[in-house]
């Protein structure tokens, strides 16, 4: 079977097709495990800063060579298989975890047309699919395979649990991100990532997390469910589960998880740069060359990256039964009714600046009535009154008063309008 | 049995998002305040007289040791760490130690041996590190235990300012 022209990535003028594909290769899966070398550096300096700690510093300056010495360590450490174990599904799963995550960058485009020393390799991605959208959310969602069977064939009941716990987060959590995207593919109009992100333009006012605010935040907030990072590391859970699926692990095959969990969250800031941050694009600069595409795109995912470990050493876990509300009481009907928004606006052919003004006039009294039930109503409302009043409340208010008229006029100039 | 009154949640609190975005606040703050670290092989603990470290045997001038082995350390001691024996000496204190050891693996640090000795022979120095390969190493013996007076002094001047201090405060009894 023969790829369609299309789908095969643009050839070099002068080199060999299979050499511009080991190239890009290497450039990007060694870009990919270097950041997941680096989060595992960055998690330990920055809880360690968050901490008032100064974090590790004795190998290599900064501490630079710490994963390299973690790495060495896994290595000799003893590999254990626990009794009972179900051999052949202990062994692949942490190759099940990791792998899927890795597929995945592949089709992520970091920089536009790539030139070396003359040479044309063509867009910096790996491969370049029609549909690039459903291959990374169906290679996201396969990740948890590794740490479901993980869990189940360690033939221990923390493990178990921490599996079951993960598959149950992940069912509830994986709509919200899919009715998320949904909203960013209904804006361009097209399945491919780099078409998502070049149809964002260059001004940063007109990327999708201005346009769609809402999206942005259910999909960031997924993402950190998706990848099973705090606050919701269900699967994990050191106070009740030990370690949860990956309790009897140790070895390499620990680090493998690990490994495997640091590439989701490389690619889910890939994929939130590349949704909602108008993917590898500089800033009011729409031919530039490929490497400050791929700074700004580092850039914009390093923001996400960095959020995942601030996050982290902030909140608290949820409770289970908080996270299981949170996800299909609060987010669900939410990315629902964003998405039907946003359908709506695009069925129409109206500017998709009407997002903001639609948000608040229909989410605020929505959220009014339903956090004001009953005999909470007086109460809600001295509540609202103090907001108000107090500093936060007057800022908020008064951008969103600057924001929504201006939203509604760039609209208007956009020309397509309801009236 | 308590009754817990949980505190009622304004609007704003139960809205989530603003309350987990003060709590970034907090911690980005975190991010940029002086580190409490001390690096310590190269910033080694900040010590003074009041430090209760090991103990030592106070050695003077004229390279005499104090220790009259009367063994009131030896009873103090809660840990039993210390061994003496004793042994006769030409000089005015008529006996001084032939044997001196403590066990570091069993002393506490606690100053006993300090408060119990009449002649001011043994002094809680400020050396706190403690570190060898094998148990046998850490048994010190009277070599390893002996310090000039001088290094000592501050200790010294302490523990009679301490004295004095109960002396002057004893009026009530």
């Amino acid at each position: 079977m023969s790829l369609p022209p299309e789908t095969i990535p643009a050839q070099a003028e002068n080199l060999p097709t299979i050499l511009v594909w080991l190239i890009k290769a290497g450039l990007i899966y060694g870009g990919l495990l270097g950041t997941a070398a680096l989060m595992t550096l960055a998690e330990r300096k920055i809880s360690a800063w968050i901490q008032y700690r100064i974090g590790p510093n004795r190998v290599g300056p900064w501490g630079l060579l710490q994963p390299l010495a973690d790495g060495v360590k896994f290595i000799f450490k003893e590999e254990l298989v626990p009794d009972g174990a179900n051999r052949l599904m202990f062994r692949l799963s942490p190759m099940l975890s990791a792998i899927p995550a890795m597929m995945a960058v592949a089709v992520i485009p970091f920089a536009g047309k790539v030139e070396i020393a003359g040479y044309d390799l063509g867009q910096l991605s790996i491969a370049k699919l029609e549909i690039s959208v459903l291959y990374v959310l169906a290679l996201t969602g396969l990740g948890i395979y590794g740490v479901i069977l993980g869990g189940w064939s360690s033939n221990s009941k923390y493990s178990l649990l921490g599996g079951l716990r993960a598959t149950a987060q992940m069912v509830s959590y994986e709509l919200t991100l899919l009715l998320a995207v949904l909203a960013a593919v209904l804006l361009s109009g097209s399945l491919d990532l780099e078409t998502i992100g070049l149809s964002q333009g260059t001004n940063p006012l007109g990327w999708n997390f201005v346009r769609q605010p809402l999206a942005f935040l259910l999909f960031v907030i997924a993402t950190f469910a998706e990848t099973n990072r705090h606050p919701f590391d269900f699967a994990e859970c050191e106070p009740e589960l030990v370690g949860g699926f990956h309790t009897e692990y140790s070895s390499m095959k620990f680090a493998l998880f690990f490994l495997g969990e640091y590439c989701a969250m490389i690619v889910m800031a890939c994929l939130t740069t590349t949704f909602f941050l108008g993917g590898y694009q500089v800033p009011f600069w729409a031919g530039a060359p490929w490497f400050i595409q791929l700074g700004a795109f580092a850039a914009k995912a390093g923001i996400f990256l960095f959020l995942f470990l601030w996050v982290r050493w902030t909140l608290p876990r949820f409770r289970y039964d908080q996270l299981m509300s949170l996800g299909w009481n609060t987010m669900l009907p939410l990315a629902l009714f964003n998405l039907f928004a946003t359908g709506a606006l695009v069925a129409m052919g109206w500017s998709s600046w009407w997002m903001l003004p639609i948000l608040v006039l229909c989410l605020v009294p929505t959220a009014w009535i339903l956090t004001t039930r009953g005999s909470k109503r007086d109460a809600a409302a001295s509540d609202a009154a103090s907001f108000a009043n107090s500093p936060l409340g007057r800022s908020v208010t008064g951008l969103l008063s600057l924001a929504i008229p201006a939203a509604i006029w760039i609209a208007a100039q956009e020309g397509t309008t309801p009236w | 049995m308590v009754i817990v009154k949980r505190k009622q949640l304004s609007l704003f609190e139960r809205l989530y998002l603003p309350e987990i975005f003060r709590g970034l606040g907090v911690t980005m703050r975190a991010i940029f305040r002086r580190k409490i670290t001390r690096q310590y092989p190269e910033e080694p603990l900040v010590t003074n007289a009041v430090t209760r470290g090991q103990p030592r045997l106070v050695v003077n001038e004229d390279d005499t040791i104090r220790c009259v082995s009367c063994g009131l350390c030896e009873i103090a001691c809660p840990a039993y760490a210390i061994t003496i024996d004793g042994q006769e000496t030409e000089r005015f204190i008529e006996r001084e130690p032939e044997r001196f050891d403590i066990d570091m693996l069993r002393c506490i640090l606690c100053g006993f041996c300090e408060e119990a000795c009449p002649k001011d022979a043994i002094l809680m120095s400020n050396e706190l590190e403690l570190a060898d390969t094998s148990r046998q190493a850490l048994i010190y013996d009277i070599e390893k235990l002996k310090r000039p007076v001088s290094s000592l002094q501050d200790r010294l001047d302490y523990v009679y300012k301490l004295n004095n201090r109960w002396q002057n405060s004893s009026s009530t009894s």
